[in-house]
């Protein structure tokens, strides 16, 4: 796409030196034309501003357009300071001079808000920015109609006729419609940002900010003239014209840092011998872009994907407001560069960094290999423990809604048979056998179900399920800190068995009187934990149980402790993340 | 009333009731049908199921609390394949009356199941026998539990069921006025009030055994 804008030439050194010495003509003469008109208050600070508001767009125009051909907006920017400079003319003795002045009076604001509606391509993008232009610069021709008609008379050399009130109407037609346009600039401005995503660069941000600034005090200063607030009118052109002045000059700092971020790109290629790592390299190449949402994606070819610096899989494409470029190493592709689409008129920029990344970027890319891995590890490890979980429950589910619900069917029938057949003793001596024997087959079906997976918790929380643990243990036990929350069911099977494994400990081998079970929550981790006052001396590498129990916190990114001085007791902490 | 999303038992439990007296005014499958029908025509009693659908976790028990909230007139009795304590104290919250908790397998056990089915609908509860064992057996070396006597024991296990003092005395095939003075010496020992309905002092005798 940017390769051929490039074919768009940059000025040549002469036509620089040109746009140089035009620029100092206009403007000396209209610093001239305010120093020596008699009639005109602050004829000093007149011209500073006045200067303000046109050499600065020239300038930045001209560095604008060396420093991107392939963007139009440099040399709009020239044109609007040059075109700037007829509407000075009022302040000539000359009266034909006077009179192009009036007639170029609001021509200033359009050409603002052109330059500020086309950037940063140059050209206007929808056509909505394109209506709200042509309609300004129409705005701007009834001037025409209105020198026509006699107004700036009685120093109007071009009136054909005498008609000031109607020359007055169309002045004030001009300036309310040209305010309303300026009104509409700034929501095409706010509304490009929406659609752009949030502003990525800081010098971005403050530039659209000076637009939008620029264009309300515009409109402002518009509004004032219709009102005739003399009064206001002075100190208000005096603000509107800083406002409007700094604009080309917040444009000129983020030009420099253009080439400040090709110093950072620099910055990544000075020791060779110590490649950045992952991290480090998207922090450099973020600082080199200006663009702190820069991410790097590594491509995984055994993958056959892309993983973000962590070792995390993520999508190819950066998705709505946002470019990517190709990050080769040896002529092949390693990573994709995601950034902000405002960067998209810095093609170079992005060219540099995407080649000086490429030079440095094998170690960072074999160590988001290895991350990814672990990554990959630890996701099957979960995807087991669930798939377990999950089959465990379904079983649990087809006992109960199977087995045990026609085993319990059986029993009542038994029961009803055996009072059919109360009158012959034998019959119901067996029949109650028969029942002995299902309510016994129930029983086991029951204990079994609830080894298979503990119902209560899924169905019913931690709340309840911990309880008739404490109740069904060997020692009493005391339990702080549960509440009716109910977290996910991951979480509170693990928290669940972790409970489980450290009272089947103390009833085999702590020797404890007593034990406590704490749960609390801190930020989106719940931690638990089990403390007997046995005899201690348990170790997370001995009991099987422990060391699944482990492994199970671990999956779900938590991690579990065991502390068990001989003497002093045991006690089993584990963090579990709540997501 | 009962609700039941097995179809078998549902109906083995409607025609047992029927056999014995107990006239059947609905059954539904679901939670959400089980209140309309309350809402529609206040039953004696009804009976739910603690896993109905579409979830088949605590439906059957949240639309039990929401009965016993709405309709205080009406017992509701919980089965369940299983007996959670915490489950027991959320059914009763301040109140056992009219309230009963008992494992599905007790529906075997016809006369005691119907009486009760018979103590609930009459304001009374059930409290299943497992519950409170466990609960005794928890407090079992705890002052001053352990110095009631066996028979004294049995007793109280029975109070906490929900069983009345002629219950008791039928039970254990001994006079009322002995069970009577069963129960003042278990309340003189575990030093609490002796007052109130069999039901009152289910929920006293829960709550001191759950500690």
């Amino acid at each position: 796409m940017a390769a051929p804008a490039w074919t768009d030439t940059a000025p040549s050194a002469s036509a620089v030196v040109l746009i140089a010495i035009f620029g100092a003509l206009a403007g000396i003469v209209m610093v001239a034309m305010a120093m020596t008109n008699p009639e005109l208050h602050q004829p000093g600070m007149r011209a500073m501003l006045a200067c303000w508001i046109t050499i600065p767009y020239i300038a930045a125009g001209v560095v604008a357009w060396k420093q991107k051909p392939a963007s139009k907006l440099g040399l709009l920017m020239v044109i609007a300071g040059f075109a700037t400079f007829p509407n000075f003319l009022v302040w000539s003795a000359n009266d034909l001079l006077f009179t192009i002045g009036t007639a170029t009076q609001l021509l200033p604001p359009v050409l603002f808000l052109h330059v500020f509606l086309s950037f940063p391509s140059g050209r206007l993008g929808s056509r909505l920015d394109r209506g709200v232009v042509w309609a300004a610069y129409g705005a701007a021709a009834l001037a025409v109609p209105a020198i026509l008609l006699g107004l700036g008379a009685p120093r109007n050399v071009l009136a054909l006729a005498a008609a000031p009130s109607w020359a007055d109407f169309l002045q004030s037609l001009q300036l309310l419609v040209l305010s309303g346009l300026m009104l509409l600039g700034i929501g095409l401005l706010i509304r490009t940002r929406r659609r752009n995503g949030p502003p990525l660069r800081v010098s971005m941000t403050l530039l659209v900010d000076a637009f939008s600034l620029g264009l309300l005090m515009v409109a402002a200063l518009l509004m004032a003239g219709w009102l005739e607030w003399s009064a206001f009118l002075d100190p208000l052109r005096h603000t509107t014209f800083s406002v409007v002045g700094l604009a080309p000059i917040v444009f000129l700092i983020g030009l420099l840092q253009a080439h400040l971020g090709r110093a950072w790109v620099g910055e990544l290629l000075v020791s060779p011998d110590t490649e950045p790592g992952p991290v480090e390299l998207q922090e450099a190449v973020a600082r080199a872009l200006r663009d702190p949402s820069a991410r790097l994606a590594y491509w995984l070819p055994e993958v056959g994907s892309y993983s973000d610096v962590d070792g995390r899989l993520v999508e190819a494409h950066p998705g709505v407001g946002r470019s990517e470029t190709p990050i080769m190493r040896r002529g092949v592709p390693v990573a994709m560069l995601h950034y902000s689409a405002d960067l998209e008129d810095e093609p170079a920029l992005v060219g540099a960094v995407a080649a000086a990344a490429g030079m440095v970027i094998h170690n960072a890319a074999l160590q988001v290999e290895l991350r990814s891995r672990l990554e990959e590890l630890r996701g099957s490890r979960a995807r087991i423990v669930e798939a377990e979980d999950r089959e465990r429950r379904r079983l649990e589910r087809n006992l109960h809604d199977g087995a045990q619900q026609r085993l319990v069917a059986l029993a009542l029938e038994l029961s009803t048979l055996g009072e059919l057949v109360s009158s012959d003793e034998v019959l119901r001596t067996r029949v109650d056998a028969a029942s002995s024997e299902v309510a016994a087959s129930l029983a086991e079906l029951r204990d079994l179900a609830r080894g298979i997976h503990p119902a209560g918790v899924s169905d019913h929380g931690l709340a309840v399920a911990l309880e008739s643990l404490a109740t069904r243990a060997s020692v009493p036990v005391r339990i702080v800190g549960v509440t009716d929350e109910r977290l996910p069911e991951h979480v509170e099977l693990a928290a669940y068995f972790l409970v489980c494994e450290g009272l089947a400990n103390i009833a085999r081998h702590a020797g404890a009187t007593s034990a406590v079970i704490e749960l609390k929550r801190e930020g989106s981790n719940l931690l638990v934990d089990v403390t007997d006052d046995g005899v201690g001396g348990a170790n997370r590498a001995g009991g099987t149980g422990i060391r699944g129990l482990a492994d199970r916190v671990e999956t779900l990114g938590g991690h579990l402790q065991v502390w068990s001085p001989p003497g002093e007791g045991t006690r089993l902490s584990a963090m579990i993340p709540c997501v | 009333m009962i609700a039941e999303d097995s179809v078998l038992l549902r109906e083995g439990l409607a025609r047992l009731l029927t056999e014995h007296g107990i006239e059947v005014t609905g059954t539904a499958g679901t939670a959400d049908k089980l209140l309309v029908l309350v809402d529609g025509d206040e039953p004696d009693v009804v009976i739910v199921d603690i896993r109905l659908p579409p979830t088949h976790t605590d439906e059957g028990m949240r639309a039990a609390v929401e009965i016993r909230a709405e309709h205080p007139g009406v017992g509701v009795l919980v089965l369940s394949q299983y007996v959670e304590v915490g489950l027991a104290m959320q059914l009763l919250g301040d109140s056992a009356d009219g309230a009963g908790y008992l494992l599905k397998d007790r529906v075997a056990n016809v006369n005691d199941f119907i009486d009760a089915v018979h103590r609930v609908a009459n304001g009374g509860s059930a409290i299943d026998a497992s519950i409170v064992s466990a609960l005794i057996a928890k407090q079992r070396h705890r002052d001053p539990i352990d110095r009631l006597t066996p028979r004294e024991r049995e007793v109280l296990e029975l109070m906490a069921q929900g069983r009345s003092n002629q219950g008791i005395a039928d039970e254990f095939v001994i006079t009322l006025r002995a069970v009577e003075k069963y129960v003042s010496n278990i309340f003189s020992k575990l030093d609490m009030p002796s007052t109130g309905s069999d039901s009152k002092r289910v929920l006293a005798v829960l709550l001191y055994l759950r500690g």
